[in-house]
């Protein structure tokens, strides 16, 4: 390996914004100014195949890169290209050509999109075999590229509750959802699954485009046959303004829930708002994607015929502490099953 | 749709505090492990070795890495739960590492104090699985946590099991019940004395097959200037923080 996780995160702020020379000489072509390697990580062995990651640089994908570089690191060539802007597609192009993957790593939507316009575009019908992570709503979502599968970015309904009964000592056996109509099946699948656990899913369907009166209107409806809320990671929703004027002032009224969200920045003990977040762990979203690479490397670098999109498997989970003693009856042990627990 | 970038609306724009010394809203806490590294020696209650964890309980990082500071006073505790942050640690040349033997002996490293519980050094192991018992012989699909790395992960794991069955690696204890819930694995792998806590998470039909081979309890491997005096405090760590490892008794 060229580079151990430590260098990398010592180098990495200085790598940003500059194109990085390598300990080994390009493949082929060298990489324009506008092309940022953030990254490379040279196989044991000369020869090995190569996986390209294409990702923003932020400090999740950061995380989702150390997980997939330890697993895959040693056995493959891995190359990590800065993909953010409009000059994306052309990017991936261009990593394709110099670096000749085996196989992709794709994170995030915009990437994902990238990736998607450049398919669309090219001539050629044959593409590496592609992982995409940190992509939403990717579960259900009709396969849009060739060669592609990938990892959830939405903990599943089923986690979140696991994880909520380990804190919370009154039954949750009624999980309330609000939600718009275009995530009907998205809300069902999951509603399937958490059903396994004896979890029942109280609907409220709202509107496309709610107010914030309808909202109120909703969340009191749905707080009354519930045991939990469950707030979906939809921007519609959760604009600024619905935020304030329709879920803030309807969670802060009796009777109180607890509040699952699927965002960090959602709980805090200064704006009473979600008890309980619960997000994908980056670096073991990166470690799946890993080892979803080595079964496709597995079977000559070739898509599974049945492979679908997995669920991410681990998570980290944040707790508003002011709030959950206030409302709800912790159990004595809660706090050792929370990653980061917030109080004032 | 967007990710995660929802902000509420707070007035003063402060952050709040994290509690019982813990992480960060967001940063991991194998980061926080490392912090500990970084600054445990010198000051009040110094101490008088460091110490590498790499097991596996029901708990997160952040209060089991709490629990072995308060256990094993004067000792610098470091927990990680990922192998490659294990063998990354173990660059950092700790006093002792703390491990199941097997992955002291992957490591290469003596087996200095071990772990009993009820006289045995050793302890079985189960398959658990949703519907009827597993059986070892037909699973096609088992759910571990990866102590020795993809390779000896799985044969490890396949020396439980047929040879042919498919292995898939978690690297958090909790970790193994989602592999169930979402139908991923026919049956998971562990400790038979972790079952109830497993079981007590969830609500899936479990059953489980307890397997006639065993596996080493954690045990302690002396690996520099100040290892004796932790192996000490290990002999002497609280009953309860013991029985957490699976171990009632240091020999």
């Amino acid at each position: 390996m060229a580079l151990t996780r430590r260098d990398f995160i010592i180098v990495l702020p200085a790598l940003a914004g500059s194109a990085v020379s390598c300990s080994r000489p390009p493949r082929e072509g060298s990489v324009p100014e506008s092309d940022v390697v953030l990254f490379e990580v040279h196989a044991a062995h000369s020869g090995a195949p190569c996986v390209l990651v294409c990702m923003p640089e932020t400090r999740q994908t950061a995380e989702v890169w150390r997980g997939l570089s330890d697993e895959l690191s040693g056995e493959f060539e891995l190359a990590a290209l800065r993909t953010e802007g409009v000059q994306s597609s052309a990017t991936i192009a261009r990593g394709i050509q110099r670096y000749r993957p085996a196989g992709l790593v794709l994170m995030n939507n915009p990437t994902v999109e990238a990736y998607r316009r450049l398919q669309a575009s090219s001539q050629d019908p044959k593409f590496p075999p592609a992982v995409i992570v940190m992509s939403s709503f990717l579960e259900g979502t009709p396969p849009r590229l060739r060669a592609a599968t990938g990892i959830s970015y939405e903990v599943p309904l089923i986690t979140l509750v696991t994880n909520l009964r380990k804190l919370i000592a009154t039954p949750i056996d009624r999980v309330g959802v609000i939600h718009r109509p275009g995530f009907s099946g998205f809300v069902e699948r999951q509603a399937a699954l958490a059903g396994r656990e004896q979890t029942v899913v109280v609907r409220e369907e709202v509107s496309q485009n709610p107010n914030s009166s309808e909202i109120k209107r909703a969340l009191r409806r749905v707080k009354q046959r519930c045991d939990a809320l469950w707030v979906l990671n939809d921007d519609r929703l959760l604009s600024p303004r619905l935020l304030a004027e329709g879920w803030l002032p309807g969670v802060n009224e009796a009777p109180w829930v607890p509040i699952l969200v699927g965002a960090a920045s959602l709980v805090s003990p200064r704006q009473s708002f979600g008890t309980f977040a619960v997000l994908p762990d980056h670096t073991a979203l990166g470690t799946q994607a890993a080892n979803l690479m080595l079964d496709i490397a597995d079977q000559g670098w070739s898509l599974a015929p049945a492979a679908v999109v997995q669920l991410p498997l681990s998570t980290t989970t944040t707790i508003d502490l002011e709030q959950a003693r206030a409302r709800f009856a912790l159990r004595p042990s809660a706090l050792s099953h929370v990653d980061n627990v917030l109080e004032r | 749709m967007m990710l995660s970038n929802f902000q509420l609306p707070i007035a003063d724009g402060k952050s709040p505090r994290a509690h019982l010394g813990g992480t960060v809203a967001g940063a991991t806490a194998a980061g926080a492990a490392a912090s500990v590294v970084a600054t445990g020696a010198g000051g009040p209650g110094a101490a008088t070795g460091s110490l590498l964890v790499h097991l596996h309980v029901f708990m997160k990082q952040r209060a089991f890495q709490t629990l072995l500071e308060a256990g094993l006073p004067g000792v610098t505790a470091t927990a990680v739960s990922r192998i490659a942050d294990f063998e990354r640690a173990l660059e950092d040349a700790p006093d002792a590492v703390l491990t199941l033997p097997i992955v002291l002996s992957a490591k290469g490293l003596p087996l200095s104090l071990r772990g009993a519980m009820g006289g045995s050094t050793e302890e079985r192991y189960a398959l658990l699985g949703s519907g009827g018992p597993p059986d070892p012989v037909q699973v096609a699909s088992v759910g571990a946590l990866d102590v020795l790395g993809r390779d000896g992960t799985n044969r490890f794991v396949r020396s439980f099991v047929n040879a042919g069955a498919h292995v898939e690696r978690v690297t958090k204890l909790e970790d193994l019940l989602p592999l169930l819930q979402m139908q991923r694995v026919e049956a998971v792998l562990l400790p038979a004395r972790l079952i109830p806590e497993l079981r007590a998470a969830s609500r899936l039909p479990l059953a489980e097959s307890v397997l006639a081979a065993t596996v080493g309890l954690p045990a302690v491997a002396n690996t520099g200037a100040n290892g004796s005096s932790v192996l000490a405090a290990i002999s002497k760590m609280p009953k309860d923080l013991s029985r957490l490892l699976g171990v009632d008794e240091w020999r």
